[in-house]
């Protein structure tokens, strides 16, 4: 496979699972503020505050913030980078400098995809569709991995958007945990009773589809220590940073079959990152949770680094 | 203008000056149309219009779509397409496959010919000025012997019916003839619309093409390579038939690379690969000459690859087509190709050639500049119907225009008469009704080292705009599946 293409496919991965992420993030956070325990979770300001601040736009805490701006700006907005549109926009041409590789049923499915985003009204949107959208966006891409999953030869085509997909995945689901830590912490001692902290976990658990799954494991109300236990140690919870780690790799280890590993190749420093993981435990990380995230991001920083150097090079 | 009965189309006018393929003078229904009539009679208007819209959106979820260079906006459009197929029997196919695949193979021994030894011009068959004038001539390929002896490994002859019912060729294209994968769209959106159809007739699969074209490039394979690996190199995703160049790819699993992904190391190309360099033995290649290596044609060429001229003198690399192949496709040769091929294969052309006025002759330059108005003028040189005039659409304004183009460079232009080309009854979204409208056929074949391969089918164009002559995608034409017809 050309290396350009490779890029490509794997930017196609990360475009197709960011958009996801974003489209649930506004979605629950939006609905479950609604009837959120306490005022400030249920300020709309707060609201809208956390949702650019987890696209990576944030704002100023006195900034007054319009509701129908706010979401035209995350959803449909061609000129803001890193809205869905975008996201899926570029997906959409990473999928087409490669459609010799992946198969019609998947470039049929991210071209709709693509045209349902660009034909939806943006009038609609912003003062009614908010659901129905970021419904439909989950939804397709959802379609989009049975897609990958289904009718792509597993090679390394579908390695590559693998590690995109995960990669995307654990960066966003590290992004979500930061920027619900946050809320967490500011929401705190408004009331001050323990419901509102479950509050911002439970958010933060659906954000990443995952409160079903925990309430299956743990049985009992989300806390802090085992939402994090949950989301990032967990090899099961398909959405946990060790289940991204895993697959990662899996996937690489499909491109690079090398057995002993050179100490400066991707898939070095991948195995490395993983075995951390698998003997952590949960203490280590809330102890100072801030450094955690940063540390992890910047692992998956290198890793994306080092992979470009590796198989990107063109 | 008479009516025909049958609930599709009953609001068919016909006019009886063109030569309709599917009603004969008398307005009777063609034997082999018959069946087909009745099949689509079945269907409501309101049936076809759904089923019209359906096969448009397939087309549109699929992305096959083109481009339009417009004023200021480049477009995204659907390829039009017309529900309503073209047959072809096997009698009449017979002559269009032989007379195509005639062509190629005077149109390849002609190019050899021009680039060693001249015979033809030493003959006196044809003038060195000819030659000599021509852009596409490129002096880099004098001497040099492309692998196998084939220039146009594909080449896209269109052919027309004229108003007496024979076919003719208005141009050879084989420099990067494009349109084989609106064949096999065509073919799958019919099948999808109105499977039922294939039932009653027997018809040759289009499907075939990809595998022919990737079996016949690997005879050309370079000296000393067992077993070679190809490529399609395109221009780029936002090239207008970029859907083409990965459609072909895909379909005869090889890489489709740009000349980025391309390095040229000590005269022998290599692909970038997630495993580090491959070397590359087969370019079919879909960007013109001139943008091939900048180091050998224009030099700020982005989208080439530079060294890979040299490498392919050295006989490291195949390309297809060759390189220079446009001088044979020029208009102006085009006049003389009975002459060529009487002289290199002695036989008699299957298909016949427009008659063509020179105005590079000053007494065909005069009898073009009296009778403009009769004849259409067109430039040598230029591909996809740009800068066609067509005299009888013109006003005595426009007509002075012309003559002025001409007269500032007459080797540039020649002149034909007007060609009735055949009508074909097509879905007109606008009126909801079936029309007659002119239809060419771009017929595809390949050659290789002693074998050569046409496609059965082709690429039947329809000019959208009534009374148009110009199918050109680009000049708002559409297309039909085209059927040809087993023996039996």
């Amino acid at each position: 496979m050309l290396a350009r293409v490779a890029n490509n496919l794997f930017w196609m991965g990360r475009y197709i699972e960011r958009s996801e992420h974003i489209a649930r993030y506004l979605n629950v956070n939006y609905f479950s503020s609604l009837d959120a325990p306490n005022q400030l979770s249920q300020s709309r300001q707060f609201v809208l505050k956390s949702m650019l601040y987890m696209v990576g736009d944030p704002q100023e805490d006195d900034a007054i913030l319009l509701e129908e701006e706010v979401l035209f700006k995350i959803a449909l907005d061609q000129n803001t980078h890193f809205s869905i549109i975008n996201n899926v926009k570029v997906a959409r041409e990473n999928a087409n400098s490669a459609r010799d590789l992946i198969s019609t049923e998947l470039y049929e499915a991210i071209n709709k995809f693509y045209h349902f985003i660009l034909n939806y009204d943006s009038e609609k949107f912003v003062k009614s569709g908010l659901h129905d959208f970021t419904v439909h966006v989950t939804e397709m891409t959802d379609i989009l991995r049975g897609k990958i999953r289904g009718t792509l030869l597993h090679d390394s085509v579908y390695a590559i958007i693998m590690l995109g997909i995960n990669v995307e995945r654990a960066t966003q689901i590290i992004r979500i945990i930061n920027t619900k830590y946050n809320d967490a912490l500011k929401s705190q001692g408004s009331y001050g009773d323990k419901s509102s902290k479950s509050f911002e976990w439970t958010t933060l658990l659906k954000c990443a589809e995952s409160y079903d799954m925990m309430r299956r494991y743990y049985k009992k109300a989300p806390s802090s220590f085992s939402t994090l236990e949950f989301l990032i140690l967990n090899p099961n919870c398909p959405r946990s940073i060790m289940n991204c780690l895993n697959q990662i790799y899996v996937n690489i280890k499909v491109l690079d079959t090398t057995t002993n590993y050179n100490k400066n190749s991707a898939a070095f420093l991948v195995g490395k990152v993983r075995a951390e993981f698998e003997y952590k435990n949960i203490e280590e990380i809330e102890g100072d949770i801030q450094l955690f995230i940063e540390k992890i991001l910047d692992s998956l920083l290198q890793i994306s680094l080092k992979m470009e150097k590796e198989f990107f090079n063109y | 203008m008479t009516n025909i009965e049958n609930k599709i189309f009953s609001s068919y006018n016909r006019d009886s000056d063109l030569y309709d393929e599917i009603f004969d003078k008398k307005g009777k229904i063609k034997k082999v149309y018959q069946k087909l009539f009745n099949l689509y009679g079945e269907h409501s208007i309101e049936d076809y219009v759904k089923l019209n819209s359906k096969a448009k959106s397939s087309f549109f979820n699929q992305g096959i779509t083109f481009q339009v260079y417009g004023d200021k906006v480049t477009k995204e459009k659907i390829f039009p397409f017309d529900l309503f197929p073209r047959i072809i029997d096997s009698i009449e196919w017979e002559i269009i496959e032989k007379g195509s695949l005639q062509r190629s193979k005077a149109l390849n021994l002609f190019l050899w010919d021009i680039y060693h030894d001249k015979k033809i011009i030493k003959d006196g068959i044809i003038p060195m000025d000819l030659i000599s004038s021509s852009e596409n001539y490129l002096h880099q390929m004098i001497g040099i012997d492309p692998p196998g002896g084939i220039y146009n490994h594909i080449s896209g002859i269109d052919v027309i019916k004229h108003k007496d019912g024979k076919y003719y060729v208005l141009e050879d294209n084989i420099r990067c003839p494009s349109g084989v994968s609106y064949v096999i769209c065509n073919r799958t959106a019919l099948k999808r619309a109105l499977f039922g159809v294939f039932n009653h007739y027997q018809t040759y699969s289009v499907t075939n093409y990809a595998e022919n074209l990737l079996d016949l490039l690997e005879t050309v394979k370079p000296h000393g390579v067992d077993i070679p690996t190809t490529v399609v190199l395109t221009p780029g995703m936002y090239n207008s038939a970029f859907y083409e160049h990965s459609y072909l790819a895909k379909t005869m699993g090889v890489e489709l690379v740009e000349g980025r992904d391309l390095f040229v190391e000590n005269d022998f190309v290599y692909m970038k690969t997630i495993k580090g360099p491959e070397k590359v033995d087969i370019i079919y290649r879909r960007i013109d000459d001139q943008f091939l290596d900048p180091l050998e044609f224009k030099p700020d060429s982005s989208i080439g690859l530079p060294g890979l001229f040299a490498a392919y003198k050295k006989g490291n690399v195949t390309l297809a087509n060759a390189p220079g192949t446009g001088v044979a496709d020029d208009k102006a040769v085009y006049t003389y190709m009975p002459e060529i091929i009487r002289y290199y294969l002695k036989e008699e052309p299957i298909l016949n050639n427009v008659h063509t006025y020179h105005c590079s002759r000053p007494e065909e330059l005069a009898y073009v500049l009296a009778h403009i108005h009769e004849l259409v003028i067109k430039p040598v040189d230029e591909a996809g119907g740009y800068g066609i005039s067509i005299g009888n659409c013109l006003n005595d304004k426009e007509i002075e225009a012309v003559k002025k183009q001409i007269l500032v460079n007459p080797r540039k232009y020649v002149a034909q008469p007007i060609m009735s080309l055949s009508v074909h009854p097509t879905y007109i979204d606008d009126t909801e009704e079936f029309e007659q409208r002119h239809v060419d056929l771009r017929t595809f074949s390949i050659l290789g080292v002693d074998k050569e391969f046409v496609l059965k089918g082709g690429l039947t164009r329809v000019a959208l705009k009534k009374g148009n002559l110009i199918v050109n995608s680009s000049q708002g034409g559409g297309s039909k599946d085209t059927w040809v017809l087993k023996n039996d």
